[in-house]
């Protein structure tokens, strides 16, 4: 029997391991009653499938999963067996701890850069409403990460952080792949806007944008200027002016305010990039609203 | 040196073009901005980011390309595409998105009006064939659907009028924009009350009607400023993108039709009246009260294309869709004419003209075991025309038509253009300049300054650039299909509705 539960705080093998809050390797034989009831998360949850079939409820959402199948459930997100049990079946799981209140998914532990984190970071929210990808890669990624965990030879606290790093690196670009074809470039650039809008107060690079689409930034720059007319930059000025018209006129939030919620960094810099596109400062576009002579 | 610019608010971006007075095209630039689609049947753009896009693209065009040729800016003239509807509050503010030309979400409100003879005789008044597309069928949903945004609403405009509105303060509207409302009687030149009354809506709530060449309006100081453009700078309200392409397609006279086919396309011709058509299936627009665009649009155009290429292509870069076009076209042209008897029905959009029903569907007819996937391309094209001929077919009922000029990046392509005149039997055009749209606006304005005397004089400036003539036997075996591809329609039409209703269901 090869079945495992590593507790945080129980178990003496995650005592290096503070970011992760239990890791799993379960054979389930038999049906229990509230053996899998619904919660909200507090951690990044991820479950692979290794035999059988899962029926689960995430996020009021029903998904039926097989084996190859990869669940991801983000902080707020919540998770539970259909009638609150878990199904028949073999499974990993990792739950991991986040820092800055759920807001930097991949904390100290990670070896990624900081502009690779907050990529990897943007892909998994953007994708949060999905959890459910095939992922076949992680099968032995999970076993080695179980090797690693239990048998701790020399070098096992980095390799094993490095194939934690390789697993959200994997389900990131898995995502990039499902949800772009290649081929559909309008679509992809779509989602892209939804992205910013999403987050327009967020400073975006040139490079966040290409990866969150998975293209390289050279590429993508010059896809972006002769599908839209706009360098990508541009196209987010553009984006965030637009946004900040929208709110001068309703009168409900102060300029400084809008200035930073749409990405601006000062009230200055918005009054500027404004009034040298519309030729109003935004106080006197909110006198004037728009339908004066 | 004097120009002339010319802003065309499109469908999926905007375009401005800067002309010489004699017509030449000094510079042009474009600027995306994207549609949304919420819910099925759904399909919004955000109008301060539209009018933001205008904004930028404009003011780079002056300052980088005209202003160092030392060029003066003397008018700036504006096309739109049709159909779309923004509704605002008592001080001018936009209440959520403006509704494009795509969205049905007003289906059963038009499937009602169309089976009423109330909905007869507003088609008659205002010449608009009675669909989700026109605002008339918008405003009638918005009232049933969303009654407190409809209470809050103080004036309805099509985005045309709310970028003219932002630039100038003014709210109006021209005769071609308005035509296309299915709420403007173009047989007297006013808002129709039947139509008013169905909508739910008063003369006040609508932009001020004004013919295209009025240019009692000007900009705002902010913007004469910002623009470095002149106070006395002419601003004429313009046409829509439909009137003023069959304007720049040079079909003046000489029994002439144009076939326009982008992402959607359309069949037009142009006359002195309006042709009233007891089946309600072709539109009458104004370009002016004496010249009567005639004709009928479709939904399945290029973007048809653009799908099968989409799902079917190889794609050796990734996203260069028009290389993967090119590949495709090239694999279509070695098949023989009527591919190998394959037919399809390219409804994937539901349709517009002729048949007017948006639970249409696509179909693939014929398929035999010998058909490859060359075969499928070459019928997805055929299958696109074939339904610009079914358009056309329904035009020569009221209009003896000879020869066809054609625009559009569809159209365009030298197979199709090949195949428009095999199937039509009918010697066909390409013109030598670009943009028909922009083209047209060009000859809109330089006769309002009295360059040419009369927008009929103007027309016949456009230059053909090549002709395709029929080839006598392609049109035999395209003629023998046609007859299939026309009773499949008819054969299938209960099942357009019941799969379309299925279809809603289920997925």
């Amino acid at each position: 029997m090869n079945q495992l539960i590593l507790q945080q705080g129980l178990s003496k093998e995650l005592a290096h391991f503070p970011h992760i809050l239990e890791f799993a390797h379960k054979k389930n034989n038999t049906i229990q009653l509230n053996s899998f009831s619904s919660n909200v998360a507090d951690c990044i949850c991820l479950y692979y499938i290794l035999e059988g079939k899962f029926t689960w409820i995430i996020d009021s959402q029903e998904h039926t999963l097989y084996p190859g199948d990869f669940a991801m459930v983000l902080p707020g997100q919540c998770i539970g067996g259909q009638s609150s049990i878990m199904n028949i079946g073999a499974l990993f799981w990792i739950k991991i701890s986040t820092e800055d209140n759920g807001r930097l998914l991949l904390g100290k532990w990670s070896g990624l850069t900081k502009k690779e984190k907050v990529s990897v970071n943007q892909i998994l929210l953007i994708n949060k409403e999905q959890h459910v990808l095939k992922l076949k890669e992680a099968h032995a990624l999970m076993h080695s990460l179980q090797a690693e965990l239990q048998n701790e030879e020399v070098g096992f606290y980095t390799r094993a952080n490095q194939l934690l790093d390789e697993l959200f690196v994997l389900i990131s670009r898995q995502f990039i792949r499902q949800n772009n074809s290649r081929r559909d470039f309008p679509q992809t650039f779509l989602k892209l806007e939804h992205a910013l809008r999403q987050d327009l107060a967020h400073q975006w690079t040139v490079e966040e944008m290409a990866t969150l689409i998975g293209m390289g930034t050279t590429a993508f720059t010059e896809k972006a200027k002769n599908y839209s007319g706009f360098s990508p930059l541009n196209y987010l000025i553009n984006i965030r002016i637009a946004e900040a018209t929208k709110l001068l006129k309703r009168n409900e939030v102060n300029i400084t305010d809008i200035a930073l919620n749409t990405g601006f960094y000062s009230s200055q810099h918005f009054s500027t990039t404004f009034k040298k596109l519309t030729g109003y400062t935004p106080t006197e576009f909110r006198k004037n609203k728009t339908t004066d002579q | 040196m004097n120009c002339i610019i010319i802003i065309e608010m499109g469908t999926a971006a905007v375009k401005v073009f800067a002309f010489d007075l004699s017509g030449n095209l000094i510079s042009s630039a474009k600027g995306h901005y994207p549609t949304f689609h919420e819910q099925t049947d759904h399909s919004e753009q955000d109008p301060e980011q539209m009018f933001i896009t205008m904004l930028y693209i404009l003011k780079n065009l002056l300052i980088e390309k005209i202003y160092p040729k030392k060029y003066t800016v003397s008018c700036i003239c504006f096309g739109s595409s049709m159909h779309s509807l923004l509704a605002v509050d008592k001080d001018g503010v936009p209440l959520g998105n403006a509704i494009t030309w795509a969205d049905n979400r007003g289906k059963k409100e038009a499937a009602d009006l169309k089976a009423s003879a109330l909905g007869e005789e507003i088609y008659k008044a205002t010449g608009t064939p009675i669909h989700p597309m026109s605002s008339l069928i918008k405003i009638a949903w918005m009232k049933n659907n969303e009654p407190e945004k409809f209470g809050l609403a103080k004036k309805f405009m099509p985005m045309k009028s709310y970028i003219i509105q932002q630039l100038t303060g003014a709210c109006v509207i021209d005769y071609s924009i308005a035509s296309a409302t299915g709420l403007m009687n173009i047989h007297n030149l006013a808002w129709d009350q039947a139509a008013l009354d169905f909508a739910g809506i008063t003369p006040e709530e609508l932009p001020a009607l004004h013919p295209v060449f009025y240019s009692g309006v000007t900009l705002k100081k902010e913007y004469q400023r910002v623009l470095k453009l002149s106070p006395t700078v002419k601003i004429l309200i313009g046409s829509s993108d439909g009137c003023l392409a069959t304007l720049g397609a040079g079909v003046w006279g000489n029994n002439m039709a144009t076939i326009t086919i982008e992402d959607s396309g359309a069949f037009r011709i142009i006359g002195d009246r309006i042709i009233e058509d007891p089946k309600q299936q072709i539109f009458n627009y104004l370009l002016t009260e004496k010249h009567i665009i005639t004709g009928g649009p479709t939904s399945n155009g290029g973007v048809i294309f653009n799908w099968f290429t989409k799902q079917f292509g190889d794609f050796p870069k990734a996203f260069d869709i028009d290389q993967s076009m090119e590949m495709l076209i090239q694999e279509a042209a070695t098949v023989e004419v009527g591919s190998g008897g394959l037919i399809f029905l390219p409804f994937l959009h539901g349709e517009r003209a002729p048949i007017w029903n948006p639970n249409a569907r696509g179909c693939y007819f014929g398929v035999n075991i010998r058909h490859e996937r060359k075969h499928f391309i070459r019928a997805t094209i055929e299958g696109i025309l074939f339904e610009m001929y079914s358009i056309g077919r329904t035009l020569e009922k009221h209009r003896h038509i000879e020869g066809l000029s054609i625009n559009g990046n569809f159209a365009s392509i030298p197979l199709c253009t090949q195949m428009i005149a095999d199937i039509f039997n009918k010697p066909v055009s390409t013109l030598s300049h670009g943009d028909s749209i922009g083209r047209g606006a060009f000859l809109l304005s330089a006769t309002e300054m009295g360059i040419y005397p009369s927008l009929e004089e103007a027309s016949k400036t456009v230059a053909m650039h090549q002709t395709y003539y029929p080839k006598p036997e392609n049109h035999q075996v395209y003629a023998q299909y046609f007859k299939v591809f026309e009773s499949l329609i008819t054969k299938v039409a209960d099942e357009f509705d019941i799969i379309s209703d299925l279809q809603q269901r289920y997925s």
